[in-house]
């Protein structure tokens, strides 16, 4: 063997290794491979942690059963769940509630998150301080904050009446949870309460991000106040708010514990959400099966919710 | 020599290697753990059991209440039950008619378990055989503010009649600010199947029943009208705290802001430890003004159908424990109220407190009476009764129905659940 062949054979080796199961995983022919391969693991967490049990959850739905197992069924699919979920007073009086509160909690929450982002993006002594007091409900554990919340309106011993009564704007307690208006308005007070404070934040994430040129120009243009708000602000913080906004409506589509908390779903239905009639059905009256058609519907509608928004608000202005 | 040492070593070895592999940890979900009555008691068994089965252990885990049905259901759903099942009496039934808990039959038979005279044993019954043992069975008895009564220059009520006017007399705004400052009685008026439990309390007392003996819903007896309307009109006359739990009422009892509560006995051990030392003395226990008082089983102890029948063996080993004379008496001891095995209150503690005698006297008065707070007919529907019971309720006030029209749409409303 020549000198030359042998140098060769000596540096030709360590390029030749075989790695992961044959495969090169350096070479640019295989890298989407590695990418493949480092994702697995996150992938097959998600395939086990959300889809098993989505896909769990409707098998069971199309089985008439009262407690269920952990396995798909057998072969007695039925649509007996749907039928009787879609002829279901109850049904359709939790997708309205949801629909109501979905409208009004949203709303609410997202004009006094862009109130409150406005006021702290603004330069004033005790800033800080007023950031921190904004963020304070969202940082309070939700069970926490709900408990206290139930004393706070307690009919009888609450805080709430015992001020309303000193300063004289109601005559006698109010039975907050006892009346279908005033415990719809309860919780939505709660709620809105404890979901204002990340539409701030975000909001104001996207005000700190709008280049102060942008204001100065539309100022020298003789834009007035409510012009920049609208024709700056708005359009720069679309991308934000339209995230936002999907994070919030989904939010308060599933959120339970505030609601269960609260008034249980009462009185009479009246803050009985999808969550909530989902709950009931499955954990109290033991119908998984019935239990799962309704989460089903749930997910069906939050999937065309967020497909529309996202559709909606995805436009950025940059 | 030195073969035969070595011949030793290794049998030993084999052995402890065999006695290691059989040693098996079961595991035990309660809500009882923690609580001062039941946890030493459940303790006490645990040790009895460990000490009984050298390197066997008790795996007892401490579950919340309210979740706890939630809890059992999941394992069992996932195929992984607890070896020991403990539920509420009121929840055990789903699990039995699912096929999940274990024929006790044979194990009784066995082991020559006498049953007879077993307090609510019956309720365990389930499709002809035994799913479970009944670990309790209580009947309600009052608290009463004495200091209230005798400001108010009231007896203690006896009957439905006194006891309204005594919530009529005892329910006070002090300050005249608006607010009421004591309540007459509490309610459990949230939700859940407490709300049913008290109102059974004027059902019974009524003459009512929610079903009949042969498991038929009975609400639109004269009686059931009565009964309903005799607990809307606490609730109108604004004689009881708004929207409160039982265990709200209770609390506000032991503070002083509700002057009479019918509870389970529990309410000593609350007197006990949650009432202030100025409070105590004016807290005393009675028998219930009503009769028959509410009673009914209140814990059940069982075996799962689906694992090994080696581990069966061994829960059953535990059930017999808990159900022997000694851990029996020791529950009568401990707890405050008296175990469901007949002859397990001795003397000495009957004598321990001045209301023994008095839950005794309820438990008795009740098990005769066959009360139970599970109605025939509805065992598997019991939360649902509950929710439907609460929601037409609160219907008739918020419209401002009858309690005949109430009591009709309340019987539809159940007929259709069976």
């Amino acid at each position: 063997m020549s000198e030359l062949s042998q140098s060769r054979t000596a540096t030709a080796a360590p390029r030749r290794s075989s790695g992961l199961f044959g495969i090169d995983l350096a070479s640019p022919k295989h890298a989407n491979k590695l990418g493949y391969l480092l994702l697995a693991p996150a992938a097959l967490l998600i395939l086990a942690i959300l889809v098993y049990p989505m896909l769990l959850a409707i098998d069971i739905s199309f089985h008439d059963v009262k407690f269920a197992t952990l396995s798909f069924g057998s072969a007695d699919y039925t649509l007996v769940n749907y039928q009787k979920l879609f002829s279901s007073p109850d049904f359709w009086n939790a997708l309205r509630v949801t629909a109501q509160l979905l409208l009004v909690v949203t709303s609410i929450s997202m004009v006094v998150g862009m109130g409150t982002a406005l006021l702290v993006n603004q330069q004033f002594r005790g800033r800080s301080f007023a950031r921190m007091l904004i963020a304070l409900p969202w940082a309070i554990p939700e069970v926490v904050a709900v408990v206290t919340w139930v004393w706070i309106l307690d009919a009888s011993f609450g805080v709430l009446n015992w001020l309303l009564i000193k300063i004289g704007l109601i005559g006698g307690p109010v039975s907050w949870f006892s009346s279908p208006s005033t415990a719809f308005s309860a919780v939505t007070m709660v709620m809105v309460w404890k979901g204002y404070p990340f539409i701030s934040i975000m909001i104001l994430a996207g005000l700190q991000s709008i280049p102060e040129e942008y204001y100065q120009a539309a100022k020298v243009d003789g834009a007035n106040v409510f012009q920049r708000f609208f024709w700056v602000t708005i359009p720069c913080i679309a991308p934000v708010l339209g995230v936002t906004l999907i994070l919030t409506v989904l939010w308060v589509f599933r959120d339970f514990s505030i609601i269960y908390v609260l008034t249980g779903g009462g009185p009479v239905g009246a803050t009985e959400t999808l969550a909530i009639m989902t709950y009931e059905e499955a954990f109290n009256f033991f119908r998984m099966g019935y239990a799962s058609s309704i989460g089903v519907v749930t997910l069906v509608i939050c999937a065309v919710i967020s497909a529309f928004l996202v559709k909606k608000t995805s436009h950025a202005i940059y | 020599m030195r073969k035969l040492a070595r011949t030793g070593a290794v049998l030993g070895l084999l052995l402890a290697t065999t006695s290691l592999a059989q040693a098996e940890t079961l595991k035990f979900l309660t809500w009882q753990l923690t609580e001062d009555t039941y946890g030493p008691w459940w303790e006490a068994v645990i040790d009895k059991f460990e000490e009984a089965h050298p390197g066997d252990t008790i795996e007892a885990t401490q579950i919340a209440r309210q979740d706890f049905a939630d809890t059992m259901m999941t394992q069992f759903a996932g195929g992984s039950p607890p070896d020991i099942v403990h539920l509420a009496s009121f929840e055990y039934q789903p699990f039995a008619a699912n096929g999940w808990l274990e024929d006790l039959g044979p194990w009784i038979e066995k082991a020559g378990l006498d049953l007879d005279g077993w307090a609510g044993q019956n309720l365990c019954t389930w499709d002809g055989t035994t799913r479970c043992i009944n670990l309790q069975y209580f009947a309600y008895i009052m608290g009463v503010n004495t200091a209230l009564l005798d400001e108010a220059g009231l007896e203690i009520p006896k009957g439905w009649d006194e006891f309204v006017a005594a919530a009529r007399a005892l329910t006070k705004d002090n300050d005249g600010d608006g607010i009421t400052d004591v309540y007459g009685t509490g309610l459990h008026l949230a939700a859940g199947n407490n709300y049913i439990n008290d109102m059974l309390n004027f059902v019974l007392d009524a003459g009512g029943s929610w079903t009949t003996p042969d498991g038929k819903p009975a609400f639109d007896t004269p009686e059931m009208v009565a009964a309903i309307d005799h607990w809307a009109a606490l609730i109108r006359e604004g004689l009881v705290p708004a929207d409160t739990t039982g265990g709200d009422a209770r609390q506000l009892f032991v503070e002083g802001k509700v002057a009479m509560r019918i509870e389970n006995p529990g309410l000593a051990g609350v007197i006990e430890t949650s009432a202030s030392e100025e409070m105590k003395p004016n807290l005393k226990l009675v028998a219930s003004p009503f009769d028959p008082p509410v009673g009914g089983a209140s814990a059940i102890i069982g075996i799962p159908s689906e694992i090994p029948d080696e581990r069966k063996q061994k829960v059953w080993d535990f059930i017999a424990i808990a159900t022997s004379p000694e851990m029996q008496e020791l529950f009568s001891e401990i707890v405050g109220a008296p175990a469901p095995r007949p002859g397990s209150v001795t003397e000495a503690v009957l004598a321990s407190t001045p209301e023994y005698g008095l839950v005794v006297e309820a438990m008795d008065k009740a098990a005769a009476a066959g009360v139970d707070r599970v109605p025939v007919g509805l065992e598997t529907h019991y939360n649902e009764l509950a929710s439907i019971v609460r929601e037409e309720i609160q219907r008739m006030i918020i419209e401002n129905r009858t309690a005949e029209e109430t009591a009709a749409v309340l019987q539809d409303c159940v007929s259709a659940l069976q």
